[in-house]
């Protein structure tokens, strides 16, 4: 196999049928390939570890993270913030460059829908664990009740619920739609009479006759056109969670697109990282090639410079507006307690990721793997910034204090990664990795 | 084979069993016999039912009936609950209290106004005694040697004692008590000393003021009691002073002091002076807070008196002195001097001599016989018996009241050459678990006694509920070692006070239960002449480079309190530390030593040597070193034992070394920011008096904004409150008011450390400037109850909402933990409850006040202004078709509060915290959030001098 480079094609092989066939195979597979049982094993394990600490969180209580009087919020809301920012990345791919006709976009939505699914799933158990009282969680819902009711819309609390409801439903349907016409190929490559059940009643009769993809194409797209400003309103929302607060740290109004710049650099590089990792598992070079990474990289550091701008603005902000809290809170952050993590966040999400200027280094598959863990970690750390440094200064000095993660925040951490990654892997066994019916269009308009 | 029987009805008929029903239970077999038919049954049911609840309500005495006050206080609500006086006895004094009772049990202290050592406030330590009322682990039961006994075992053993004590006309018979002013004690112990001649009676307090007595004998022959009227005071000079923290009266002490201290509301605030080694409540509040160490005080308090006393300008004194001395030879006739306990007598005969230099007697201060039965130097007394109890001269004790083996070092081995020993405690001590018998005292909440104030006025102490516990009263233990026959305690207490009522008894007993103390008992001044050489008095200069002073706690004093979980956790005045006692040092020896707060040092002084972790307290003087007993408790009860470290041992007179030590201990401290901030003037608003005088707008600087959002309408009512930082002593008492009101929990000291703590009030303390010597100050800080609550909006459930008396309300029902409104509450008022913290607490769910709900896991709480109290005075009202009054509702804190801090009211009917609103000095904390707090500051004004510097 040759080196990727960033000048090549969007397809190495032109073959649809060869595709196809190496696309649908993966889960027709009777022996799963090399080393997925390695891959499954832990992840799956660290899935068992968050179910186990779900359970004693709801034994126990919060009581058991670290959260305190000052800093109320903690990881929960830290990881909830960095979970729905990486599915937020994947959206996006799918759905505003389908918006945008680029071809590149076909080999991997895919990778980055799926990718956006657990990432989804993973940020929506937060706000729920996140509460004191989760069994209670149904009162955000405005239904009709006995106590005569309603819940409170001015919280931004509250449109963050409607925010994420959204979000995932529709992220699921988008992805589901997606998938129908790839899930009627299933079907009709299976051999067995099990898949073809099963194929066949996930592809709710699509048989591929033009009606069906005229309706099929109106309907994607606007399915498509719909996600794209979604993607942007729910990260503008977390980001309001935040901003709709007066608390030091928080009360910006640059917030909502600072979130949303957060989400694309975080999705973009989990996108990168997922689309590195399954090209060489599942044998996709021919499909995802250098160009992808080409792509993808520069569309990493594109987002990057948009987070260094929105960390200038943020201080910017703090000193023209000149109020004393936030001047305190933003000293802080630079060169307090926690400012390791806060220019941990500076060097893995504005300053390492400058090196992918240079060409070559865009295709260097190490170096990109390493800036992407890079930037994946230093997004975690600019939501730990956001939470946890903002609090720990709150107006008043008699109530500074500090925060440390306890067992149990990061067991949870751990879990949720583990169900990301667990979830991904269960999914490429049963559906196809990349979208077949849209490479069959790309690879029609390359021949 | 015994009869069998088909029914009770048969067994009833069988003559056999009647017979020897009838022998047994003579009564029950008449009952039986009788014809009963359905209606004769259901009679006896009914009364049967009847007599079980009376058994409720007896008062545990013969004849003993509760009696409410027939004269309340001006202003008092009686809205649905009932208060009963007695009082709470701190060092043996008392301080008048009145018990809160709600679903006919105790379950609130509040200060009683009549009483002149608390004209209504409380202390911190009096708030938390309900807690100590309720304390399971008061149940110890009756034991000889750890081995639970028969009441009547007692009885045989105490007889034996008489006999034996009757054989040397008791000669070996001892008795060891706390300090007492119980009329009715001491005439029972003079009782006892007149059936046996010999018998020796020993006092013991830990915390001896018997530095004080000796002062008061070198300077007038006799142990009076100085009583400052702070009120009438101009000037005051306090040395190292416990004139506003545990001194006799101090509660009085601190409203005469407040009464002078808010230049809004005085035509003349008073100037004070604290010359202090570590900060004390009078400290924090004064104008001057001058840095002083046992040595420097030592040459101190002479300078001055040479400067007043004979007009001498000593050579080497501080630049400050002269200009103290000025200032209060220029207040002649209105200054005060006052020096602490710690002081030696020597110093405090030469301020004795001072104030009579000064003339202030008479107005600003007046001379008292003491209040004790028998006032004697503590450390004496117990070096006497400990000698007594080594040479094997002792065969009897008794102990009561008093926990030497802890508090005594070498008393538990003395104790070994005694033949019999008995405690009387009320809880679990070191001391019964080393005396042959242990009794249960009953407590002072659940008996007859009395009590003089530092003033002499006499309460009489009347139970509030019966006895929890199976317990004695150490009246019935006295008698029993006169006589054979136990005397119950209110006939011990009668006994005492009827033949000086003579005829008018019952209706005297009646007004003395009813107003909580008996009129007319307080003592007259008495005039007594100056010695002539206590102005000659000279103080030995200690030649130490390092002093140690073990302190006693604030709140859990010698050890007394320190099962109370109440205390425990209530954070230091200065220190802000709960649940444990660090060596207190200054930062300049701190950086000398290397260590920093919780690091190790060893202290050594003689044999004696404990290693403990230092915490840095700002403002302390270098050569100073506090230690703080009470802690090191090991037998007191499940929140106490083996909490901190005991200090007693380092107790002495000899040189004192310090060194680091290996190791840290994590200590728990509510306040968690870096100790020093350079502009806390920024929330609690301070300024000189001049500065005042010449605006009195000083401290005025709010910012004008438009509101975004309309306000709320007014409601039926407009709720708010003022808080005067002028007055504000940092005492606690309001903090532990509103635990024991709104039955909020205690969470230990790791979740302390872990910034846990649920105090819906809390005093911030910030010092600013110097770290060597910084300006102390002190805010209350509850919620503010915004009209613009920044928390209602971000509860996505509506679980905190304003109502229409401008009071935000928060729903726990409704609550579902999103935390939000914490985040979002600048003034960070807001507690959650992490853990079932109510459900862990080591307390009755009988001792929670029934009128406030007790939050659940995973529920925001927060101050409510005390919304029960509100709720019942609104009822009243609504009843009568009135608004509620202006200041018809008081909250616990403002209750409790010795110095009226705070006041609160309905603003809608004016009244005083309208008035307090309208004062030049009011101030909205963090006014440009735009929030508008109905609760306001009124900022710190500081009388200096300007001759004395910074």
């Amino acid at each position: 196999m040759t080196r990727p480079s960033p000048g090549d094609p969007v397809a190495l092989s032109t073959s649809n049928e060869a595709m196809t066939a190496h696309v649908s195979a993966v889960p027709f597979r009777a022996q799963p390939f090399a080393h997925y049982w390695l891959a499954v094993a832990p992840f799956g394990a660290l899935t068992g570890v968050l179910l186990g600490s779900i359970l004693y969180l709801f034994y126990a209580g919060v009581g058991i993270w670290g959260i305190d009087w000052p800093v109320a919020w903690g990881f929960a809301l830290i990881n909830y913030v960095w979970w729905i920012a990486i599915a937020s990345g994947g959206t996006f791919i799918s759905a505003l460059f389908y918006l945008t006709r680029s071809e590149w976009r076909n080999a991997i939505n895919r990778i980055a829908e799926t990718m956006t699914l657990f990432g989804a799933a993973c940020a929506g158990i937060y706000p729920i664990l996140h509460l004191g009282r989760p069994w209670f969680f149904y009162w955000l819902f405005p239904y009709p009740n006995t106590m005569g009711l309603w819940p409170q819309f001015r919280s931004p609390l509250l449109w963050d619920f409607f925010a994420i409801l959204t979000y995932v439903t529709s992220s699921v349907l988008f992805w589901y739609f997606g998938l129908l016409p790839d899930l009627a190929t299933m079907r009709d490559r299976a051999t067995s009479r099990r898949w073809q059940v099963f194929y066949g009643a996930l592809a709710l009769g699509f048989r591929g006759s033009s009606t069906q993809w005229r309706h099929y194409h109106v309907t994607y797209g606007v399915l498509a056109a719909i996600m794209a400003p979604l993607v942007c309103s729910v990260h503008s929302i977390v980001g309001l969670d935040f901003a709709g607060a007066a608390t030091p740290g928080w009360h910006s109004t640059q917030f909502p697109p600072f979130f949303i710049f957060g989400a694309f650099l975080s999705g973009f590089a989990t996108v990168l990282l997922l689309v590195m990792a399954l090209r060489r598992l599942l044998n996709l070079q021919a499909w995802m090639t250098g160009r992808h990474l080409d792509v993808l990289c520069k569309l990493m550091l594109t987002s990057s410079l948009f987070v260094g701008y929105a960390y200038v603005m943020d201080g910017f902000t703090v000193f023209y507006g000149g109020e004393k809290a936030d001047i305190v809170n933003y000293t802080a952050r630079l060169f307090g307690y926690y400012a390791p993590v806060y220019w941990g966040a500076v060097l893995f999400n504005v300053m390492l990721p400058q090196l992918l200027w240079v060409r070559a280094l865009r295709v260097n598959q190490l170096l990109v793997t390493l800036l992407c863990c890079g930037v994946i970690v230093g997004m975690w750390f600019e939501r730990y910034t956001i939470v946890v440094i903002s609090l720990h200064r709150p107006h008043l000095p008699s109530a500074w204090g500090l925060y440390h993660g306890s067992l149990w925040d990061w067991l949870t951490l751990m879990g949720t990664a583990g169900l990301f990654v667990f979830g991904i892997l269960l999914a490429i066994r049963i559906i196809p990795a990349m979208s077949m019916f849209e490479m069959r269009e790309t690879l029609e308009q390359r021949r | 084979m015994s009869r069998q029987w088909r029914a009770l009805d048969a067994l009833a008929r069988d003559p056999a069993f009647v017979t020897r029903a009838e022998a047994e239970f003579p009564m029950l077999a008449r009952a039986m016999a009788a014809q009963t038919d359905r209606r004769g049954m259901m009679r006896l049911m009914a009364a049967g039912l009847a007599l079980a609840g009376l058994t409720g309500c007896d008062a545990g005495e013969q004849g003993g009936i509760l009696m409410p006050p027939v004269h309340p206080a001006p202003g008092t609500v009686g809205a649905g609950s009932d208060l009963f006086a007695t009082a709470h006895l701190a060092q043996g004094y008392a301080e008048g209290v009145r018990l809160r009772h709600a679903a006919g049990r105790p379950i609130k202290v509040e200060g009683n106004p009549l009483h002149p050592a608390s004209l209504g406030g409380t202390d911190a330590i009096a708030q938390a005694e309900i807690l100590g009322f309720y304390d399971p682990d008061r149940d110890i039961g009756l034991r000889r040697g750890r081995v639970a006994q028969a009441w009547q075992d007692l009885l045989t053993a105490m007889a034996a004692r008489r006999t034996r004590a009757a054989e040397d006309r008791g000669a070996g018979l001892r008795l060891l008590t706390g300090r007492v002013t119980s009329p009715t004690l001491a005439r029972q112990i003079a009782d006892l000393r007149t059936t046996y001649p010999e018998m020796r009676w020993h006092q013991w307090e830990p915390v001896t003021r018997d530095s004080v007595r000796a002062g008061a004998l070198l300077a007038y022959g006799q142990p009076v009691q100085v009583r400052p009227h702070l009120a009438e005071a101009d000037v005051i000079v306090a040395f190292d002073s416990d004139l506003l923290s545990s001194a006799p009266g101090h509660l009085r002490f601190a409203r005469e002091f407040a009464a002078r201290r808010n230049p809004t509301r005085t035509d003349r605030m008073s100037r004070v002076y604290a010359v202090e080694p570590a900060p004390t409540q009078v400290g924090l509040a004064a104008d001057h807070r001058l840095i002083a160490g046992a040595r420097d005080l030592a040459r101190l308090v002479p300078m001055l008196a040479a400067s007043v006393l004979r007009d001498e300008a000593p050579a080497d004194a501080p630049p400050w002195l002269g200009a103290m001395a000025a200032d209060l030879k220029a207040a002649r006739g209105r200054a005060f001097v006052h020096a602490g306990p710690d002081l030696p007598p020597e110093s405090l005969a030469l301020v004795h001599a001072m104030n009579e230099a000064l003339g202030g007697r008479g107005t600003c201060w007046t001379l008292g016989a003491p209040a004790e039965a028998d006032s004697a130097a503590l450390g004496e007394s117990m070096r006497a018996l400990l000698d007594d109890m080594q040479a094997g001269r002792v065969h009897t004790l008794l102990v009561l009241d008093a926990n030497p083996a802890f508090t005594a070092p070498g008393f538990a081995d003395a104790l070994r050459r005694v033949e019999f020993s008995m405690t009387m405690a009320v809880g679990p001590t070191e001391t019964a678990g080393a005396t042959h018998w242990l009794v249960p005292q009953r407590h002072a909440f659940e008996d007859w006694s009395d009590a003089r104030a530092f003033d002499g006025t006499a309460t009489i102490l009347q139970p509030q509920a019966r006895p929890l516990f199976d317990a004695i009263s150490p009246h019935t233990l006295l008698s029993l070692l006169a006589g054979p026959a136990p005397a119950g305690s209110q006939d011990a207490v009668r006994a005492t006070w009827a033949p000086q009522w003579g005829d008018a008894a019952a209706a005297r007993w009646h007004d003395a239960l009813a107003t909580g103390l008996v009129a007319g008992t307080a003592s007259p001044p008495i005039d007594v002449r100056l010695r002539d050489d206590a102005a000659r008095a000279a103080p030995a200069v200690p030649d130490q480079p390092l002093t140690l002073s073990l302190r006693p706690d604030p709140y859990v004093w010698d050890g007394r309190w320190a099962n109370n979980a109440w205390l425990q956790e209530l954070p230091r005045p200065t220190t802000k530390l709960v649940w444990d006692n660090p060596l207190l040092i200054s930062p300049a020896r701190a950086r000398d030593l290397g260590v920093r707060n919780g690091d190790r040092v060893e202290v050594r002084r003689g044999d004696a040597h404990r290693v403990l972790p230092v915490w840095v307290v700002p403002g302390q003087a270098p050569e100073m070193v506090i230690a703080t007993l009470g802690y090191g408790r090991q037998d007191v009860g499940a929140v106490g034992s083996g909490v901190g470290w005991n200090v007693y041992p380092l107790a002495g007179d000899g040189p004192v070394s310090l060194r680091k030590a290996d190791g840290q201990d994590e200590l728990a401290s509510t306040e968690h920011h870096d100790p020093i901030f350079s502009d806390a003037g920024e929330y609690v608003r301070h300024a000189g008096l001049d500065a005042f005088e010449a605006d009195p707008k000083v401290l005025a600087r709010e910012p004008a904004l438009e509101h975004l959002y309309r306000m709320h309408p007014p409601g039926p009512a407009a709720w708010g409150m003022s808080v005067d930082l002028n007055a504000c002593i940092g005492c606690n008492a309001c903090v532990v008011a509103c635990m024991a009101e709104n039955n909020i929990p205690v969470v230990g000291k790791q979740q302390v450390m872990h910034q846990r703590e649920m105090h819906w009030l809390r005093i911030d303390r910030y010092y600013e400037g110097d770290p060597e010597d910084p300006e102390i100050l002190l805010q209350p800080m509850l919620c503010q109850h915004c009209e613009q609550a920044p928390c209602e909006i971000v509860c996505p459930v509506e679980a905190t909402m304003h109502d229409s008396e401008g009071l935000n309300v928060m729903v726990y029902n409704r609550c579902i933990g999103t935390r939000f409104c914490s985040n979002n509450c600048p003034y960070k008022v807001r507690r959650f409850n992490y853990y079932g913290y109510t459900k862990e607490e080591h307390r009755p769910a009988l001792a929670r006040n029934p009128d406030v709900t007790v939050r659940a896991r995973g529920v925001m709480e927060k101050c409510t202004f005390c919304l029960q109290r509100i709720a019942a005075a609104r009822i009243v009202a609504d009843i009568e078709n009135r608004p509620v009054g202006a200041e018809e509702v008081v909250t616990a804190c403002q209750a409790a509060c010795p110095t009226q801090v705070f006041s609160f009211g309905n603003m809608a009917q004016g009244g005083t915290v309208v008035e307090r609103k309208q004062s030049p000095l009011s101030y909205a904390m963090l006014a440009e959030q735009n929030t508008h707090p109905r609760l306001t500051y009124e900022g710190v004004i500081r009388n200096r001098n300007k001759d004395v510097g910074a």
